[in-house]
């Protein structure tokens, strides 16, 4: 048997947890809190505790579970001793595991290509590798604006590669696949412009963008499923919001470019990672816990107020960066940090809920003669 | 090779109420189920999932494993996941309503 017990599987998903964590308040140090003492975590920690310490981990674990293949939890396991070494004061090691877990990644999605060699395992693939360039880049001491893109794509086109799975379902026609396919091999192609001509790269980038986004929202299952109840109708709410971001980070994008720093840095890459990227976690939650925990959350109507606050401060924010209002942008930051911990506390508090109801139900049957 | 008078009919009706909580399906309308031996008083449960990838394999085999220990008749049984032949959205059961409704835990 190959089987990991599930024990060990928490157990990842509580580091990724810990990535999440200390990335999320790695930001907010990067934002003033406690500008005035000594944080016990680097500002610039942000980046890479976010993309490797959290959604490598989580990606690197469910596809680890999926495959139910010991070796393949090298990917999630050496993510997260990457955050475990960086929080601990080991930058050097930390790197080494990055490298590692994120080689690793790259190796269980081509195994999965290898074993089903679809577009969509491919496409899913392609993100494992961006994720090892970006994180080469890093190591090699690049600056971040520059591998930004790479670390982007991962959790983008991992999230592409699953929505076309998934939706096959839908039976979209033979070209309307193609073109899909198309429009994610030229953003690829368009981030390696960046490192050429960041602006021209960039705008074929940010149409390309808008040009999936619309393929998603035309295509995607999100449509039908609105219409459904509890976690379908919430998981198409985060959907078609979080193709909506990507719309709008694709016309802020033409319009301002992809500077280097600042404001409109921050308001696009935020559009991205948090409009985009934490709208397809919420609308996955109730999909990966299963996968992991073997446990279903209960729905309950609660999880539409962090979706609100997520969107409605990331609104702040980007207002903020515009107006170029630091005040504003950390009202916003500080809003978007409340969204994702009470979406997860009202996981958690779900989930321990059903637990305990599953254990007395269990206690009280032992108990009847 | 049957041995035992276990009911195929009643094991298909139980699997109907294990749901792929991704499309919100049970696993027999999604063409998942390819086989049920009973092989000596065994039930081998031959199925798949929609990828090798399919987050949701570690979940359905739970499910599906407590399906069948659940079912009185059967006194040992295995769930065996194979890849041969690949699945197909055509072998999903005509005229499916996908998320018709949520996982069974949600519906209590």
């Amino acid at each position: 048997m190959n089987k990991v017990p599930t024990s060990v599987l928490v157990g990842l998903l509580i580091l990724a947890a810990a990535g999440l964590l200390t990335g999320l308040y790695s930001g907010l140090v990067r934002l003033g809190l406690l500008s005035s003492g000594n944080p016990p975590i680097s500002p610039i920690a942000h980046g890479p505790l976010m993309i490797n310490g959290f959604l490598g981990t989580l990606i690197g674990l469910e596809r680890a579970a999926a495959l139910e293949k010991k070796w393949a939890y090298v990917a999630p396991v050496f993510l997260a001793a990457s955050t475990i070494l960086l929080l601990t004061g080991f930058p050097i090691p930390s790197h080494g595991a990055l490298i590692l877990g994120s080689a690793g990644l790259t190796l269980v999605m081509a195994y999965l290509y290898y074993l089903q060699p679809k577009i969509y395992h491919l496409i899913m693939a392609l993100g494992a590798f961006s994720l090892l360039v970006g994180n080469v880049l890093f190591v090699a001491s690049s600056p971040i604006y520059s591998i930004v893109g790479w670390w982007a794509a991962f959790p983008m086109l991992t999230i592409f590669g699953e929505r076309l799975e998934l939706n096959r379902i839908m039976r979209p026609p033979k070209r309307a696949q193609h073109i899909f396919t198309l429009l994610i091999i030229g953003w690829i192609a368009a981030l390696t412009i960046t490192h050429i001509d960041r602006t021209i790269g960039w705008s074929i980038a940010s149409l390309l963008l808008m040009g999936i986004a619309g393929w998603l929202i035309k295509y995607d299952i999100a449509r039908k499923t609105i219409k459904s109840i509890e976690w379908t109708k919430y998981s198409a709410i985060c959907l078609l919001t979080g193709y909506g971001w990507l719309i709008l980070a694709g016309i802020f994008g033409l319009w301002y470019g992809f500077p280097t720093a600042g404001p409109i840095y921050d308001g696009l890459l935020h559009m991205l990672f948090v409009g985009f990227v934490f709208s397809m976690i919420f609308a996955h939650a109730s999909v990966i816990i299963p996968s992991l925990s073997g446990k279903l959350v209960p729905w309950h109507t609660y999880f539409y107020l962090p979706l609100m606050l997520l969107h409605g401060f990331l609104f702040v924010r980007i207002a903020g960066d515009m107006i170029g209002l630091s005040k504003v942008r950390i009202i916003g930051s500080y809003g978007n940090v409340a969204a994702i911990l009470l979406f997860l506390g009202g996981i958690i508090y779900q989930l321990t809920k059903e637990i305990l109801s599953q254990k007395s139900e269990t206690i009280t049957t032992e108990k009847q003669p | 090779m049957d041995s035992t008078p276990i009911d195929r009919r009643t094991i298909v009706r139980q699997l109907r109420n294990v749901i792929d909580p991704e499309l919100g399906v049970n696993i027999v309308d999604l063409g998942l189920v390819y086989n049920i031996l009973i092989v000596d008083g065994k039930v081998i449960l031959e199925y798949t999932v929609t990828t090798p990838g399919c987050p949701m394999r570690r979940y359905l085999q739970q499910e599906i494993e407590k399906t069948l220990a659940s079912i009185d008749e059967i006194e040992d049984y295995e769930a065996k996941i194979v890849w041969e032949p690949e699945w197909s959205v055509d072998m999903i059961k005509d005229d499916v309503e996908f998320f018709a409704h949520p996982p069974p835990q949600q519906r209590a």
